[in-house]
This record gives structure tokens, C-alpha cells and sequence, in this order.
């Protein structure tokens, strides 16, 4: 009796490894090419970071020692480079992040408290459809300095004295930001209105009764309750302005001799791709990317300990 | 699980709370709205003005145009020169369309009535070939031009392509990671999930080289031709549906949130996992597939890195076909602006068509993370 019992248990036991292995078995596909492509690129690349090897097809190929993780704090010359181009990133990044709040973060609370309009919703949500690649090429259209139809608007209406320049620095550290924010204003709003939404309104309506200002109302009541929508946001911006590409290229930034427009990425994307010095690109790539790697990690982390 | 909250969240916000009716919040209501035309406008502003620039030659772009400019005809009195340079004039194409024979130089100075006189054209066959040049040259050079059709085939092919491949692997991907109730399953859930805080050209840069390793193992990649150009469109789209952050937290949180007792009772009734698959769970998964498909979609469509850098130049989609092209007319924006706007417009109308899918699956996409 006890045998059988053992026997039916064994067996249900082994029935449900094996559906357990089933249900990993279907997961694997997109691992393999998930792993391929995006997780052991890095570990194959690590010994390449102790060479100088110059490009994808360089045959000779020396071992350099940590020559490449010190260029950074040693060469001159490639401070030259790098610093003005981790100076106007950051510029860009600190830009981008303001127009989070200044337009997503704006229109969420606008919506919320004025009701759900969805040809609003449409409209803002609109702009995410065009490429990044668009943008930039719709702000070169917007502010090149003869032609841009939105500095001669402004001319004429007499708003500006001096053609705003999209290849100056007020280009990139201003104007695209502006439209960037502009591009992913829908996405932010988005993430902010879930936010408001998981709100209980019973919370909101008793500020209300006991007299709380407009003010008050978003400090003490929505903002603390929003936290995992700031950090979706953050975490979203940070990572997103940091790897921005298409934007820069479609200014100039590859071949159209935009100097302000060379940002981070561009100057990896040279080094490894132009300009022969690929070991050399990877290491800083990763030395300036790791930490906001490590900062995106633990705000994720955040984010889940918050939201359950 | 996703787009049912997206769609629940949104018809909460058309529940009236009890301090709706204030005559403050009347006030409120009408300048709120009155904000959210203005803004509105601001947004559709840039796109409206992309489409006037399509119609305003390189010549007159240093003038403001809000408006479509009435078509102009060329003058008889312009320099070949300048015409090549506003215009991007193929020579070639134009001493064929004259009938002029392809030994004569042309000047750069000479006029178009010159060329009459010289050659013994009637100036109307020369206004008539250039009709329209003008005003429709953007249209007509990129319409006319086959790299243009291949390139958006292209990119309509590896759209497609990733999208349904991406939605099956990621269902079986959520299929797998589903309830998340062992460690192993959490391990890969947060591998997933590291996708979203690296940024792309940090991934690339080590991709490009363990992609090439692989493509040289394939035969035909290292000489041109279709195969190689195959080879290509395939690497970029296993490289879309390889998954990542999205994908997988849409589709798990989704297929755990099943109870397990459906699939209790289809393995009592005898069927096997695929049949559950098949039979159960896909007709189960329309909500999170549209969600999923919303959130993508304008992510392929508009793509550039991948294909930019692992597709020849011969063979390339839409937009870094419009890098070559700023190139090749480097003086003429006006085609490059109508190439922008191209690439922006079919995935403007399945917007707009599709607007409420689009909606709620940005609220649902927010809500999961």
C-alpha cells in the first residue's frame, strides 16, 4: 500500500519535472539568441580590450596590457576628444531629463485632472512614430541657420534677433533636447498617468475635504505615491539620452562635419567603425557606460521593491 | 493581464470624482482644454512643415513657406550649373530626354536657351521636361528612383518578419517564464530585464564582432550578391526578435497571470503542452499580442543602428538609405526632406487608423514597466 502510494508519487513527481522541462525547453529558443547577441558579445570582447587591435579585420593584433583602460587619464590628446564630447552629453542628458517634467510629466497631470481626451492623447503620442532619425533631420529643417522654416518664423515675428545655428551647441544642447522631449512626450505621459491612475482616489478626495492646496495636493498625496512612474521615467531617459545616435547622424554628426553634434556615441561609433581605434573605443565605451549600467540595475531593482 | 489594465485605466479616468461639478473646475476643464489644442498644434506644427518642404525647392528654401508655393516654371534664363546644384541634374538623363548626344559637354554656365538655340530644341520640349522640376523635384527624383521601392521593401520585409518572429519566441519565451515560481525562471526573467539599462551602442560595438564571426561561417557572405544580401536581412532580424525587457515582462506577466488550473485540466483531458499551446493559450493571447505589436512596431520601422551598420549600403532599408542619399545630394534637401517624410508616413496612417490599439497598449506597456 505504502509502496504503491511511493510508487504514484515517483511517478507524479517525475510527470512534473518533465513538464518543468517542457516549459524551460520552450523558453530556450530566444535565450540562445538572446545570449548570443547581447550577453556573450561582452565576454568575447573582454580579451580584445588588452589588445590594440584597430578594426573588425585587423590581423595583427598585440597585447597592450591596461594600456587601453588608462588612455583615458593619461593621453592628452584624447582627452581633447573625449571630455568636450562627455561635456555636451551630459549637457544633452541633464536637457532631456528636464523635458520629462516639463512636458510628460506637464500633460500628465493636465489629462488627469481634466478628464482623458483621446484625440489629445493621439496628438501628443503622435511625434513617437516618426524616427529619431527623422528628428533630427526635422530639426536641421526647423533651425538650420538660412533656411530653418522655424528660425525664420521667428525672425519675422521678430521673437529672435540672430538665426538660432542647429550645428552651434545651443544645436544640441538645446534645440534637440527640446524636440527630443517633444518626441517622447506621449511615452513619458504615459508612464505618469499609469502613475496617477494607481492613485486611490479616496486619498485625493480626502486632501481635497480637508483643504489642501493644488500644491500640496502634488507633494504630500501624488508625488510619493508616483514613485515607480519617476523612476521608469529616469531610468528610460538616462540610458535612452546617453546612447543617442540616429539624432546626431541625421545632423551631421558622421559625415556632415557637425562638430557640436559628436557626442558620446558618435565617438565610439568612429573609433570602433572609421577610425581604426576599436579596442581602444570598446574600453572607454564601457568605462563611461558601467556605471549608468549599474545605476540602471539597482533603479530597476527600486523600482520592483516600490511596486510590490 | 497588460492591456486589461491599460483599458481599465483608462475608463477610470472618465470616472467623475464627487468634486466634479465646482464651477472651479469648469474653469479648469475649459483652459485645460484650451492648453491641450495649443499644444496639439505645437505638435503637429513640425510635421505640417516637413510636408510643405517637400514642395519647396533648395533654391527658394532661404524664404519662409507655411504654405504649399504655387508651381513655378524654370526659367529659360537658368545656368545648367545651378540647376545640377539645386536639382541634383543627372546629366546623362538629360542629354538623353533632349536628344542631345551624350559626347557634348555642357557647360555649367550655359542657359537653357542656349542649349535651345545650340542644339535646335523647341523650348517647349525643354519646359516640358522641366515642368514641375521646381516643385515636385523631391517627389519625382525619389519616387522614380528603384533604390527608393527596394529600400521599402526591405524595410516592410524585416518589419514583418520581426514582428511575427519576435511575438511567437516571445510567446514560448513567456510560455517558459510563466508565474516565475522557481529560480531558474527568475534568473532568465532578469536577464531579460538587463537589456533595457544598456545602451545600444554599447551592445553593438562586441555584437558586430561575434555577428561577423558567425556570418563568414555561412557560404556567400563574403562575396556580393543575394545571397549575402539574405544573410544581412536575416542578421538584423534575429537581432530584433532576440527579445529583451519588454517583450518578455508583457508576455510573463500575461501567461502567469492564467490560472494554472486551465492547463491542470486540458493535461487531465490528454492533451500535451503544444495543444494547450495551440488550442488554450493562443486564443487567450490577443490582448498582450496587440500590446506587444503597438510597442514594436515603430521601434522596427524606425530602426537605424543595426541596419546601418550590418547591411551593405546595395542593400539597405529605408532610413540609412536616406544617409547614402544626403551624400549624393548633399545640395538638395528638398528630396531628403521628402524621403523623411516618406519614411514617417505609413506608419503615421496605421497610427492613426489603429490609434485606440496604439493607446492602450502604451498604457498597458507603462503600467507593466
Amino acid at each position: 500500500m505504502v509502496g504503491t502510494a511511493m510508487r504514484l508519487s515517483r511517478n507524479a513527481l517525475s510527470y512534473q519535472n518533465r513538464a518543468i522541462l517542457i516549459q524551460y525547453l520552450f523558453a530556450t529558443p530566444q535565450l540562445v539568441l538572446f545570449l548570443t547577441l547581447t550577453v556573450v558579445p561582452f565576454f568575447v570582447a573582454l580579451p580584445v580590450l588588452f589588445t590594440d587591435q584597430a578594426n573588425y579585420t585587423d590581423p595583427q593584433i598585440n597585447y597592450v596590457g591596461l594600456n587601453n583602460f588608462t588612455a583615458l587619464f593619461t593621453d592628452p590628446g584624447l582627452q581633447a576628444e573625449y571630455l568636450p564630447a562627455l561635456r555636451r552629453t551630459v549637457t544633452f542628458v541633464a536637457a532631456n531629463y528636464l523635458m520629462i517634467y516639463l512636458l510628460g510629466l506637464s500633460l500628465a497631470l493636465l489629462m488627469y485632472e481634466i478628464g482623458f481626451r483621446g484625440w489629445f492623447f493621439t496628438a501628443v503620442y503622435l511625434p513617437l512614430m516618426a524616427s529619431g532619425f527623422a528628428i533630427g533631420y526635422i530639426a536641421v529643417m526647423l533651425f538650420a541657420v538660412s533656411t530653418g522654416t522655424a528660425n525664420l518664423l521667428l525672425l519675422k515675428l521678430g521673437l529672435i534677433q540672430k538665426a538660432i545655428d542647429i550645428k552651434s551647441g545651443t544645436g544640441t544642447c538645446v534645440i534637440l533636447p527640446i524636440l527630443v522631449g517633444w518626441r517622447w512626450a506621449g511615452f513619458n505621459m504615459a508612464i505618469f498617468l499609469s502613475g496617477l491612475l494607481s492613485i486611490p482616489r479616496e486619498t485625493i478626495d480626502a486632501a481635497i475635504v480637508d483643504g489642501a492646496s493644488y500644491w500640496q495636493r502634488l507633494t504630500r498625496i501624488y508625488f510619493p505615491q508616483m514613485w515607480p512612474s519617476f523612476i521608469m521615467a529616469s531610468t528610460f531617459c538616462l540610458i535612452g539620452s546617453f546612447g543617442v545616435f540616429d539624432e546626431l547622424v541625421a545632423m551631421g554628426a558622421l559625415y556632415g562635419g557637425n562638430e557640436e553634434a559628436k557626442l558620446l556615441s558618435v565617438f565610439f561609433f568612429n573609433a570602433a567603425f572609421r577610425s581604426d581605434r576599436l579596442a581602444l573605443g570598446m574600453t572607454m565605451a564601457l568605462e563611461t557606460f558601467l556605471p549608468l549600467v549599474l545605476i540602471g540595475v539597482f533603479m530597476q531593482r527600486l523600482q520592483r521593491r516600490l511596486q510590490y | 493581464m497588460a492591456g486589461i489594465v491599460g483599458s481599465y485605466a483608462l475608463t477610470k479616468l472618465q470616472v467623475r470624482s464627487i468634486f466634479t461639478h465646482s464651477r472651479q473646475r469648469q474653469l479648469l476643464r475649459i483652459v485645460g482644454t484650451a492648453v491641450m489644442i495649443i499644444y496639439a498644434a505645437i505638435t503637429i506644427f513640425p510635421f505640417y512643415v516637413l510636408f510643405v518642404r517637400t514642395f519647396v525647392s533648395t533654391k527658394d528654401s532661404t524664404e519662409l513657406h507655411l504654405w504649399i508655393p504655387p508651381a513655378q516654371e524654370i526659367s529659360m534664363d537658368a545656368q545648367v550649373g545651378n540647376l545640377a546644384v539645386f536639382y541634383n541634374l543627372d546629366l546623362k538623363r538629360v542629354k538623353e530626354a533632349l536628344g542631345i548626344p551624350q559626347t557634348e559637354f555642357l557647360q555649367s554656365r550655359i542657359t537653357l536657351k542656349q542649349i535651345s538655340e545650340r542644339y535646335n530644341i523647341p523650348p517647349e520640349r525643354i519646359k516640358g521636361y522641366f515642368a514641375g522640376f521646381h516643385t515636385y523635384n523631391g517627389w519625382i527624383t525619389l519616387l522614380s528612383g528603384a533604390d527608393f521601392w527596394l529600400a521599402l521593401g526591405r524595410t516592410l520585409l524585416v518589419t514583418v518578419a520581426s514582428l511575427v518572429g519576435l511575438t511567437i519566441l516571445s510567446i514560448f519565451t513567456g510560455y517558459g517564464l510563466a508565474g516565475l515560481r522557481r529560480r531558474g525562471q527568475m534568473i532568465i526573467y532578469n536577464v531579460y530585464l538587463l537589456q533595457m539599462v544598456i545602451p545600444a551602442m554599447l551592445i553593438i560595438l562586441p555584437q558586430f564582432m561575434i555577428v561577423q564571426w558567425f556570418a563568414r561561417l555561412l557560404p556567400g557572405y563574403d562575396s556580393p550578391g543575394l545571397l549575402r544580401s539574405v544573410i544581412q536581412l536575416l542578421i538584423v532580424v534575429l537581432i530584433n526578435i532576440k527579445g529583451g525587457a519588454v517583450s518578455t515582462m508583457i508576455m510573463t506577466s500575461f501567461i502567469g497571470a492564467i490560472p494554472k488550473e486551465i492547463e491542470e485540466a486540458a493535461q487531465l483531458d490528454g492533451a500535451s503542452q503544444m495543444q494547450y499551446m495551440r488550442h488554450i493559450l493562443f486564443p487567450l493571447l490577443k490582448v498582450p499580442v496587440a500590446s506587444l505589436v503597438v510597442i514594436m512596431l515603430p521601434q522596427f520601422w524606425n530602426q537605424f543602428l543595426e541596419p546601418f551598420v550590418y547591411l551593405d549600403q546595395s542593400n539597405t532599408t529605408l532610413l540609412p538609405l536616406i544617409q547614402n542619399l544626403s551624400g549624393v545630394y548633399s545640395t538638395n534637401f528638398q528630396i531628403l526632406y521628402t524621403a523623411v517624410f516618406v519614411s514617417i508616413l505609413p506608419l503615421a496612417v496605421v497610427y492613426l487608423v489603429f490609434r485606440r490599439f496604439f493607446i492602450e497598449g502604451a498604457m498597458a506597456g507603462a503600467v507593466k514597466g
